[in-house]
């Protein structure tokens, strides 16, 4: 049980008075920068890591901590209370958070995205510490082949954001997918559908989509149905904090969302999105309350938030253990530990087990501390819903338009924002379903790209995705969640048809 | 909270200090732009110079700016036509970006830009996993003889250094480099789970991301490309086994177009003085970054050289129309 | 969906045209991505090259240009409520007038004032002045906090050299 008593000696350093105080001010300077859309933790991580030089490197490593933990809640809290998520993981949040902030239940979807994240972190920390090498094996065993089946796993699930209308969603997602396709291709270097625009070479900005369809989208709409009856949104209704009702609801969600987010955040290559959409999907399928879902369920915040924060836990896994960032977060935490003295590496746990645990302690610590900065600041937030409408909409495409100012303060992306807000705008006017269309732009590009790894290993033979016993496994799933709805449904009416 | 007053305080002191000191350089106010999204190795060395140059009080201040896109062609295209003239502005670049211009059709060269100074490389290094029956250098290239379509290498984007030195390998062994099977990966840790995972041949990759595998057994070091063997380092280089590959990733910095040769001479000497400073010495072992200072002409010289080759074998390769 | 989800009525059989547009959109699109297609360069050795994805979403789109089609054409589509056009043109505007004050340097401030300013009036406020005070203000003590305070760059106009 060395491993408790590392743990142990590295709480005994993070929770001297002193470093808590960083810690409060990492989780504060990284919520401050985080909640602009389009900046990410890891940016958020970038631009304040110079903050963390001047301190001791204890006091240091703590405060990154908290400003990345804070810079990946900054993201949930827009999601929730103006319907703009700050980067591509917390697009799920959105989807239901907003709708629950609408209907006056705000502070309890903070509260789950803010406990939910306390607890997927609390255990994915755990799981850091004593199932690190078992997952490693496992995530290195994962080729492309695998990759692209758990892609066609994500994309059968991607149908439960689809709304009443099939046609309707998958027009939405192949609109994403034709979206993802615009860039350098990957594989070859070749410039698609760039049109000779230099800045379309990087192809489609995740954050530039979901806040342009989102929050400029939305404020759009909301404007040109002003002169119907308009919609009042009152900050509070019921309780300001979490019902018994909504615990219940949520814990499992938490512990499923934390299921998938840390594995899959495990994989070189298996980001945070993917994790959060099948917790979502998933959510909404188990809920007993399906009807709620689009109207504001709390497992539909709780889930993927779980997931997200599970997930940046398990990008640690092969960061200490095979010394690789598989993130462009991970990329910044490794240059907060460098800056620490610390080279991650496959003996680092071996060699420096007092670093490693105190790293992780206060990983463990800045959690709490969000927690405690957070769970009060709920009731101020949720009250910025108050603020009357024209100067609320107003200020949010201010927030809207100035994350992109501050990320890439070009006329192109800029006008790219306006461009998706329009369709945003459109999107909804004429009843189409908007998370598809991110959804595909997320998607696409993996599992085309990992297709074509797989067949270029294998010189083009498609059995190669038949031949791994965990993409075999995979694109089983994926049929099976394909056909089982319509089995059922057929089922259903021969059963009907009977009676 | 007293103690981090303190230290804000100081801050501010030095500060101040730095603002009212005579000497003529330190009145420089620097902005370098770093032609990439914050956290890459671009960025990272903008902010290391940011950092170097005011701890050593070369430059008063110093902004680092982002312009992330395409390689750096966007901002490289920023950097040329906003800049101009200004003897204040900086730009990092590197190897990547000689390929990004080529294979992007960019309108604008590394040519327009006044070169300073190139500041660190990083040796690249060919790998295998450590049960794969090839041993040496010479093992692989004659499986790359045999059939070069079977040798499958994983790497970093395409075009960049990864895949130039791939094509390079086939092109010195005598085999078809337009044939290679190059997969391009989008970051270390997927290529390297593809090398460990025996779903590819070999992976090229910069040698500290995999030195760590290296030490640990997990992969085995086939041979570096740098000219002699590194010190401490126990791998051979491809040269002493018979294979003429010497290639390496730098990064640099240069000025705009159109700067005076006196701004340039600034620009030069203030690089000059934060290369042999304390503080970028701390930085480069920080980071394990390898010193590669190389100034005026000679780095142009270098620049040219460099230009020429990358884009020939990108030629060779079909990703840029000859 | 079936019929009885929507509102009977000959208003509901009619043939839509925003439907007619959005299936001629996709069918624009698959065309698009075809052509583009086409004048990638076949270099690819081995597996799949670079065109053979776009061409399997145009062929998507194609079928759903299809599907919206059949929507249109048999009047199909979920009910819509009047839009009031002056609103979003206003804010679109802002936008526009955003962009230009970027692409022209002058600065943060400015151009997210006349966005604030424009969406408020969008909204229904008239006290233009009072709003362009507040946006004035917000907007310096976000440059204030976030370019100074917390070292993010963001674009510097004539004002911002003011500070």
């Amino acid at each position: 049980m060395e491993t408790f008593a590392a743990l142990a000696h590295g709480m005994a350093v993070a929770i001297q008075p002193m470093n808590l105080l960083y810690a409060l001010i990492g989780v504060f300077l990284g919520t401050a920068v985080g909640v602009l859309p389009g900046i990410g933790p890891a940016l958020t991580v970038a631009l304040l890591l110079p903050v963390t030089y001047k301190l001791d490197p204890g006091g240091s490593l703590i405060m990154f901590a908290g400003i990345y933990y804070g810079g990946m809640y900054g993201g949930s809290t827009t999601a929730i209370l103006i319907n703009t998520p700050g980067e591509s993981a917390s697009m799920a949040t959105a989807l239901e958070g907003n709708k629950m902030a609408k209907a006056g239940r705000g502070g309890p979807a903070l509260a789950t995205a803010a406990i939910g994240s306390f607890v997927a972190g609390t255990i994915a920390t755990i799981g850091l510490a004593f199932l690190a090498p078992l997952l490693v094996d496992f995530a290195v065993k994962f080729g492309p082949e695998d990759y692209f089946a758990l892609m066609c796993v994500a994309f059968v699930t991607v149908s439960a954001t689809f709304g009443d209308s099939p046609i309707r969603g998958l027009t939405s997602l192949f609109i994403g997918l034709t979206l993802g396709l615009i860039g350098i291709d990957k594989l070859t270097g070749q410039a698609r559908l760039a049109f000779g625009v230099p800045e379309l070479l990087d192809g489609v900005e995740v954050t530039t989509l979901a806040v342009g369809l989102f929050a400029v989208g939305e404020a759009l709409y909301v404007a040109s149905r002003r002169h119907h009856a308009e919609e009042k949104i009152e900050p509070v209704r019921g309780s300001l904090w979490m019902t018994m009702e909504d615990w219940k609801r949520s814990w499992k969600a938490w512990l499923r969302g934390t299921m998938f987010g840390f594995p899959i955040g495990a994989l070189p290559a298996g980001g945070a999105e993917i994790p959060t959409f099948l917790s979502y999907s998933t959510e909404r399928r188990l809920s007993k309350h399906p009807e709620e879902f689009g109207k504001g369920a709390i497992e539909g915040v709780a889930g993927p938030e779980a997931a997200n924060n599970a997930s940046a836990a398990g990008t640690l896994v092969p960061l200490l253990t095979l010394g690789l960032p598989t993130s462009a977060t991970a990329a910044m935490m490794l240059a907060g530990f460098q800056q620490y003295g610390l080279n991650p590496g496959p003996l680092l746990f071996a060699e420096r087990p007092d670093l490693v645990w105190g790293l992780i302690a206060s990983l463990f610590i800045a959690n709490v501390m969000l927690l405690v900065l957070n769970l009060p600041l709920v009731g101020l937030w949720v009250r910025l819903l108050a603020i009357p409408q024209p100067w609320l909409y107003a200020g949010i495409l201010v927030f809207a338009t100035m994350g992109t100012i501050a990320a890439k303060p070009s006329v192109v992306e800029l006008s790219m924002l306006a461009g998706f807000g329009v369709l945003g705008f459109l999107m909804r006017r004429y009843d189409f379903p908007i998370a598809p269309v991110v959804v595909g732009l997320i998607l696409g590009p993996i599992a085309e790209s990992q297709l074509r790894r797989a067949l270029a290993i294998s010189l083009g033979d498609p059995i190669v995705l038949l031949q791994s016993p965990m993409s075999a496994t995979l694109l089983g799933i994926a049929l099976i969640a394909l056909l089982a709805p319509f089995v059922l449904k057929g089922l259903d009416r021969f059963k009907a048809s009977e009676d | 909270m007293i103690a981090f007053h303190a230290r804000l305080f100081g801050a501010v002191v030095a500060l101040s200090l730095a603002a009212s000191s005579p000497a003529l350089s330190q009145q420089l106010e620097l902005k370098i732009m770093a032609p990439a999204a914050p956290g890459g190795g671009w960025d990272q060395t903008a902010r290391a110079m940011q950092q170097a140059l005011v701890a050593a009080k070369i430059a008063r201040s110093v902004q680092v700016t982002n312009v992330a896109g395409a390689g750096g062609s966007v901002g490289i295209a920023q950097f040329v036509n906003g800049a101009k003239g200004d003897g204040n502005q900086m730009m990092v670049n590197g190897f990547v970006m000689v390929g990004a211009l080529a294979m992007n059709k960019s309108p604008v060269t590394l040519e327009q830009v006044t070169p300073i100074a190139r500041l660190t490389e990083e040796i690249q290094v060919i790998v295998v996993p450590a049960n794969s029956p090839l041993k040496t250098a010479q093992d692989l290239a004659a499986a790359v003889k045999a059939d070069i379509a079977k040798v499958t290498f994983a790497g970093g984007s395409a075009g960049g250094v990864d895949h130039v030195m791939a094509a390079l390998f086939a092109g010195t062994i005598g085999a078809d480099a337009k044939k290679i099977n190059y997969i391009p990966f989008s970051g270390g840790g997927e290529s390297l789970a593809a090398i460990l995972g025996g779903k590819v041949t070999a992976g090229i990759s910069g040698l500290s991301e995999y030195e760590g595998q290296i030490k640990s057994g997990k992969l085995r070091a086939l041979g570096v490309t740098s000219e002699k063997r590194i010190p401490g380092v126990d791998i051979p280089t491809f040269k002493e086994q018979g294979i003429d590959l010497v290639i390496a990733n730098w990064r640099s910095v240069v000025a705009p177009p159109g700067i005076t040769p006196e701004q340039r001479k600034v620009l030069s000497e203030a690089v000059e003085k934060m290369v042999k400073s304390d503080a970028w010495k701390d930085i480069l072992k920080q980071k394990g970054w390898e010193d590669a200072y190389l100034g005026g002409d000679a780095f142009a010289d270098f620049l040219k050289k460099e230009t020429t080759r990358v884009t020939d074998v990108l030629k060779s390769v079909g990703l840029v129309k000859s | 969906m079936t019929d009885s989800d929507l509102p009977q009525g000959p208003a509901s059989r009619r043939i839509d045209p925003a439907g007619l547009v959005v299936a001629a959109v996709l069918a624009v699109l698959a065309v698009v991505l075809v052509l583009d297609a086409r004048q990638l360069p076949a270099t690819t050795m081995y597996g799949m090259g670079p065109e053979a994805m776009p061409v399997v979403i145009a062929i998507g789109l194609g079928l759903l240009a299809i599907g919206n089609l059949i929507d249109a054409l048999r009047g199909n589509l979920p009910p819509r409520e009047s839009a009031d056009p002056k609103p979003v043109l206003l804010i679109l505007g802002g936008l526009a007038l955003l962009i230009a004050i970027i692409g022209l340097g002058g600065g943060f401030i400015l151009a997210t004032s006349v966005l604030f300013v424009a969406t408020s009036a969008a909204f229904g406020r008239r006290a233009i002045l009072t709003d362009l005070i507040i946006a004035l203000v917000m907007s310096t003590l976000i440059y204030l906090a976030f370019d100074r305070l917390l070292t993010l760059s963001l674009p510097a106009g004539p004002l911002e050299r003011l500070l």
